[in-house]
């Protein structure tokens, strides 16, 4: 996917990126200060923001073949089945209830497929949004900061999902976080964001431990997390 | 029972035949300002116009309308000089009905656009995420706030039984044919039968306690999305 001279206003803040390539079948981690524009990116690459202008070459996917889950995620008004397996009945899917079972047992949520969604943890929530993205075989998922709120185990629990659909089919990432440790761990690529534009895109390797952009080396430094060895 | 309790008078002021009316001109006006008014909703809501604002700002001043009012401005439209006088609607159950409708409709409209005003920009961009289509997007929207949708007609069926002064404009409180349970308790305490009136007031009441009730039913259906 290119990203060609975007542009939007929004009130006192522009989100202006020149150029930017987020390759395919990769797990690409966008990082950056507080306002810097990361989710509004998300959105125009959704299609949920209109942009004012530039263009994003989608190389032939399709609306329906990107999904977004985020920090706070939308949960319908029934229960988690009926959630999960939304996307596939937009579809006009056959459901396929093995595959149901799969992803909750994944998501630690079988016990729980009846419940009302909205009376779930949000951890569970968050974890329910996932496997929702994931139920339907995207070709590019945004996740923005959906592991935020997961605890340890749940957001390694995630992390290795990330890596086995990765190794099994692979599909595009988008994933917006300040868990720069997660970044690190599951990204092929990194770009870092300020003010409005992507100024940076380089491996993990090279962003985390050898930055030179000195934006870059400014941010990291205000991160307790040290990546230097 | 009934016969010891009531006197004569009461028996003539046509008390059941009010609960007759009072149920027909109920149930229809409210079936006809729920299509009406969630349908406007939908519409207002989706669609952006010049005039928006003050198509709103009229409507909340709709909701709070004097129904006498209401009652007033129909009887000009549908007397037998006025522009539907050929309906011959005026003094009948359907004139009625569309006085109701004409107090009810902003009520429910007003109530389902706050509700989608709040709702409907988030699961639009749910919905997307999702690879719903258009037709898919209004399903869901709908299905989404459904007891929501409930509520305002529950809520405008309430304001329906309780209305007193549209009806006896429109309605002209004749026995038997246009008398509602209000305008029948009117009747009764101008006659001084504050017993029967009373009776029927409780009637009323508990008419609308169940509807009340049922409204509470569904807020409570409602709120079980707190999380924990």
């Amino acid at each position: 996917m290119k990203i060609t001279d975007l542009k939007k206003q929004q009130g006192s803040f522009a989100l202006n990126i020149k150029n930017a390539n987020f390759e395919q079948g990769k797990v690409h981690g966008i990082i950056g200060s507080n306002g810097s524009g990361k989710t509004t990116l998300s959105k125009i690459i959704m299609g949920n923001l209109q942009a004012d202008s530039g263009s994003i070459d989608y190389q032939g996917l399709t609306p329906r073949d990107i999904t977004m889950t985020g920090q706070r995620p939308y949960l319908m008004h029934t229960n988690v089945y009926n959630n999960l397996v939304y996307p596939l009945k937009v579809r006009g899917h056959n459901i396929d209830e093995t595959v149901v079972d799969y992803w909750l047992e994944k998501a630690g949520l079988q016990d729980k497929k009846k419940q009302y969604a909205l009376s779930l943890s949000s951890g569970e929530q968050q974890k329910l949004s996932f496997i929702r993205a994931l139920i339907f075989k995207p070709k590019l998922i945004i996740v923005d900061e959906t592991l935020s709120n997961l605890d340890p185990d749940s957001a390694d629990l995630f992390e290795r999902l990330i890596l086995e659909q990765q190794q099994k089919d692979p599909i595009t990432w988008i994933t917006i976080s300040h868990q720069l440790v997660h970044i690190k761990k599951i990204c092929d690529m990194v770009h870092f964001m300020e003010k409005g534009d992507i100024i940076e895109s380089a491996t993990p390797q090279d962003m985390f431990v050898n930055p030179t952009n000195p934006s870059v080396i400014r941010y990291l430094s205000n991160t307790e997390v040290s990546f230097k060895k | 029972m009934f016969e010891n309790l009531f006197s004569d008078y009461s028996l003539t002021v046509g008390m059941w035949d009010s609960v007759r009316v009072t149920l027909i001109m109920s149930v229809c006006s409210t079936a006809i300002s729920s299509v009406l008014g969630v349908f406007l909703a939908i519409m207002l809501e989706k669609h952006s116009f010049k005039g928006k604002k003050l198509v709103v700002r009229i409507n909340r001043t709709l909701m709070g309308a004097p129904p006498v009012v209401i009652g007033l401005l129909t009887y000009i439209l549908l007397r037998k000089k006025g522009p539907f006088g050929d309906l011959r609607w005026v003094f009948t159950i359907k004139g009625m009905v569309v006085a109701q409708t004409l107090i009810i409709t902003p009520i429910i409209c007003g109530m389902v656009y706050s509700y989608l005003v709040r709702t409907a920009p988030k699961i639009r961009a749910f919905a997307k995420t999702m690879g719903a289509d258009k037709w898919q997007t209004d399903k869901l929207i709908l299905s989404e706030i459904k007891n929501e949708i409930y509520f305002s007609i529950v809520s405008g069926f309430g304001r329906s039984i309780s209305e007193v002064g549209a009806v006896m404009l429109v309605g002209g409180n004749i026995k038997n044919r246009t008398r509602t349970m209000t305008t029948a308790i009117s009747t009764l305490k101008s006659a001084g039968e504050f017993e029967a009136g009373i009776v029927l007031g409780i009637i009323l009441m508990i008419m609308a306690f169940v509807v009340q009730t049922l409204a509470d039913y569904i807020r409570k259906e409602a709120s079980e999305d707190e999380n924990y």
